[in-house]
């Protein structure tokens, strides 16, 4: 039972660094950015390079030094690359759409399609096939309490996620940045009149989310290994978690993913079917929307954090 | 222009070689430095320079070189001199023979893999091509006639004679295709008595006989009251009357019925499997996304429900059923239960906003397919169902039943469904129902003024488009007769999606060119492969498809007239276009 619970929080971590970016460009677009899953991926696939070609064949550095060093700039490519991911999908598949003011429903198909042709073309180029990824530290058990084992890796993620988490809340709410996309969200119009630079702000978002999707593709890449399908899961999940804790409220993406997990994974513990998770997150999602549509800390259009 | 050049780049590399994890720049590597990337580098410079000047006429830094009124082709070739308008009738003349020997091509048996003179002069053994040349004739002189028509040359009593002669060709010539000597077909054995098999014997010769003289009738009177009339020209061009499109409905359904006779045994199974049922699909989602104006991610779903509902009632299924069902017994169970399904998913959805139920469906299409591949004990699980039983008719004397062995039965089936079904939705567009679903693209809160229940009218019509799939469900779980789970994955859905994308959102004629056209070019490149095509790659390309569709023409190939002008009036600040929720706030510019 308590086993369950915390492999719940641990995984609801992930969901809320990948929800993160679905809650900040909805804040200022009003869009769901479908081609999230494949910026997870794109994290993902760059942290398996990296390390591919850095520890390699290598068994993991016992070192705490050396893991923490792999670790870190492990984050940063992927993080690296998702913004990059994002930055190509805002560019070639949102502005040009914005330019004419498209209808949402263009949007939408667009993101879509713009995630089907990356999936598949890492598919074509980097094979079809799961692979495992090299580990930067040794994943044992480091304690049991009450029966829960927590394992370095849960204790890895915690702390990488609240970092990231709290460094984007910095972002968001104290810089100049953070107060351009705020101003944005709140009312496009209105912020280009007092020089906001909207364009480049909602590349910003894009970038911020995309920081985020990729570290976030980074951890399942160790936990799980790499394949090009890899982001679907995670990322509807997220989207959930997203909703859940009220979209376009940054902080409620960070309560929301953590509560998806407990809730997620939680009734496995009774029911011994471990595929009825996303059934279970599945309902929860038509739940939330029949009973409480605005999330659980309420959503904040336009006054994202 | 740099843009562009990447794209021939990508293109490269999207029709390169497949890679694989352990030598990541393989593929890349083995696209990019041939010699066959110089040619995709060349047209992405050539379509970079259309695009640039594109864009430049657009906001008006280069004057537009062409300011004429944009003219039609007939329109030109009208005003023409003689030896041009020649060269325009030797043109098409071309054009339509290349047509009917392309058709002859693909037809035929499986060329082993690239296009090759050998087999395609192998296609003048069989008299099928003959008849294809005798189509691509016809096709001309119906080309010529309107040209000959609009240049006022005083041809009619030649063309009139034209007429006739040609429609009695071709009733001579459909008649003798209905012969049973040729192979495969459908002749409703059971009911015939066996051994007539003359040409005035066969009860087809009849029927297109009487076709084709009502077909010629109702011609040359549209032609006698139009020419009589004294109507500016343009206008007699574009009123379509309503014998004219019955004639249109009827050369549609003549050749929709007969020329499948003539393909080849893989060809004809296509028609079913991949083209039939396609339309089906592509039809019942265009009433989400193109009448309705909403985003179903997830419609493989219900297409799921009805196959498993089928192979439920056939007792394919771990879980048994009370009773066992005819196939088209379970029909009605299939569009209710699609069709609940679609209720229940779209009533909290949509009451909320319009946009989540694209995230929504595309969740219950994850679950379906987990619930098809993980819950053993009542799908099946991966391996697969049983074998579902087929369609079978035992009405009083008659007795029939549909066999895989003779595909166009099952073909024939198909278009006794997608007929109705494609003139009910077409009714329904343009009925109150179709009205409000095009007020509430346009403004919804106006609509929502005006007393329109908005929410009625959204899960409406996401649960008709929910029970057509599962009507498809039906249909493919009988002709397939084994289900796996792997069939109804997320690509489905969007492939379905791309379908009615291609070819225009809300047109009913668009949905189907884009479905018929984008389910046969992959079953053609599958045996041809030209351009180094490979079946793993078809999503790919659909993906891009996407997006270039979206960027470049929104409505599709043949949008609806009413759906283009939405989009034009939402890209001018006007209205919205789909109903995916009010509009709160204006997009960022």
């Amino acid at each position: 039972m308590l086993n369950f619970l915390v492999q719940g929080i641990f995984t609801g971590l992930i969901f809320s660094l990948v929800a993160l970016g679905y809650t900040l460009v909805y804040g200022v677009l009003r869009l769901i950015n479908f081609a999230h899953s494949e910026v997870l991926m794109t994290g993902g696939f760059a942290g398996y390079f990296y390390l591919h070609y850095t520890i390699g064949n290598h068994s993991a550095p016992n070192n705490l030094w050396s893991s923490l060093y792999y670790i870190v700039t492990g984050v940063l490519v992927s993080g690296i690359a998702g913004t990059l991911v994002a930055l190509i999908i805002e560019r070639f598949a949102y502005r040009p759409l914005r330019r004419r003011n498209a209808p949402k429903l263009a949007y939408l198909i667009s993101a879509i399609g713009a995630s089907y042709f990356l999936l598949n073309l890492f598919g074509k180029e980097f094979g079809r096939y799961p692979e495992g990824t090299s580990q930067p530290f040794n994943d044992h058990v480091v304690t049991t309490i009450g029966g829960a084992q927590f394992t370095m890796y849960d204790f890895v993620i915690l702390a990488a996620s609240v970092i990231l988490m709290i460094a984007l809340d910095f972002v968001v709410s104290r810089t100049k940045m953070g107060r351009a996309i705020r101003a944005v969200a709140q009312d496009a119009e209105t912020a280009s009149l007092m020089g906001v630079n909207v364009n480049r702000t909602i590349g910003s978002t894009f970038a911020l989310g995309g920081f985020m999707g990729g570290a976030a593709g980074f951890f399942v890449a160790i936990n799980q290994g790499i394949a090009y399908g890899m982001g679907f899961k995670p990322a509807l999940l997220a989207f959930t978690a997203a909703v859940l804790g009220g979209i376009g409220n940054v902080r409620g993406a960070m309560v929301g993913g953590v509560v998806l997990g407990i809730v997620m994974f939680t009734p496995i513990y009774w029911f011994h079917q471990p595929w009825l998770e996303e059934v279970i997150a599945f309902t929860v999602l038509v739940l939330i929307l029949l009973f409480r549509p605005t999330g659980l800390l309420g959503e904040r259009l336009g006054r994202s954090a | 222009m740099a843009t562009a050049l990447c794209g021939g780049l990508l293109l490269a590399v999207m029709t390169g070689p497949e890679g694989s994890i352990t030598q990541p720049t393989y593929a890349v590597r083995e696209s990019l430095f041939t010699a066959h990337v110089y040619g995709y580098i060349v047209f992405g410079l050539v379509v970079g320079l259309l695009l640039t000047y594109r864009a430049k006429v657009k906001n008006g830094s280069w004057r537009q070189i062409r300011s004429a009124p944009r003219r039609t082709l007939v329109d030109r070739a009208a005003s023409v001199t003689l030896p041009a308008r020649l060269v325009a009738l030797g043109v098409t003349a071309v054009l339509s023979l290349f047509a009917g020997l392309l058709f002859a091509d693909f037809s035929g048996p499986v060329a082993a893999n690239k296009f090759s003179w050998h087999a395609f002069a192998h296609q003048f053994v069989f008299t099928r091509t003959y008849g294809y040349l005798a189509l691509a004739i016809a096709l001309w002189f119906t080309a010529a006639n309107q040209i000959t028509h609009l240049t006022r040359m005083r041809l009619r009593s030649l063309s009139r004679l034209q007429i006739v002669v040609g429609a009695l060709i071709a009733i001579l010539f459909f008649s003798l295709a209905a012969d049973p000597f040729l192979p495969p077909r459908f002749a409703l054995s059971s009911l015939n008595p066996v051994g007539k098999s003359s040409l005035f014997h066969h009860w087809t010769t009849y029927l297109w006989l009487g076709v084709g003289l009502v077909g010629v009738y109702s011609y040359l009177r549209k032609r006698d009251r139009l020419t009589g009339s004294t109507a500016p020209r343009r206008l007699q061009r574009v009123a379509v009357s309503p014998s004219m499109r019955m004639i249109s409905y009827l050369g549609a359904g003549f050749i929709a019925i007969e020329a499948p006779k003539f393909l080849s045994l893989y060809w004809q199974i296509s028609l079913y499997q991949q083209i039939g049922v396609y339309c089906l699909l592509a039809v019942g989602l265009n009433i989400v996304v193109g009448f309705a104006g909403l985003l179903d991610l997830g419609y493989v779903a219900f297409y799921a429900l009805g196959a498993y509902v089928t192979a439920y009632f056939s007792g394919a299924l771990p879980l048994q059923p009370p009773f066992h069902l005819n196939a088209f017994m379970v029909i009605p169970f299939a569009v209710v239960i699609a069709m609940l399904s679609g209720v229940l998913l779209g009533l909290p959805t949509l009451r909320l906003r319009g946009d989540y139920l694209a995230i929504v469906t595309l969740g219950f299409g994850e679950i379906i397919y987990v619930l098809a591949n993980d819950w053993v004990q009542v799908t099946g699980g991966s391996p697969g169902t049983g074998s579902v039983s087929g369609f079978d008719i035992n009405l009083l004397r008659i007795h029939y039943s549909w066999s895989p062995a003779n595909p166009l039965s099952y073909y024939y089936l198909m278009i006794g469904v997608l007929i109705p079904v494609i003139f009910l939705f077409d009714l329904l567009n343009n009925s109150k129902v179709g009205r409000s679903w095009a007020a509430i693209r346009e403004d919804e809160v106006a609509a929502q003024s005006l007393g329109i229940n908005a929410l009625k009218y959204k899960v409406m019509a996401f649960a008709m488009g929910a029970s057509t799939a599962g009507v498809a469900g039906v249909f493919t779980a009988v002709k397939v007769g084994v289900l796996f789970p792997n069939t109804f994955v997320l690509q489905l859905s969007i492939t379905i999606l791309v379908l009615v994308i291609f070819g225009g959102m809300g047109s009913i004629l668009g949905v189907l060119v884009g479905a018929v056209f984008l389910q046969w070019l992959p079953a053609y490149l599958t045996f041809h492969s030209y351009f180094g095509y490979q079946q793993t790659d078809l999503y790919l390309y659909i993906g891009a498809l996407l997006v270039i569709m979206m960027i470049f023409r929104p409505q599709g190939l043949v949008p609806s007239r009413r759906r283009q002008r939405e989009f034009a009036d939402a890209e001018s600040g006007q209205g919205s276009a789909d109903a995916l929720g009010p509009i709160t706030q204006e997009m960022p510019q």
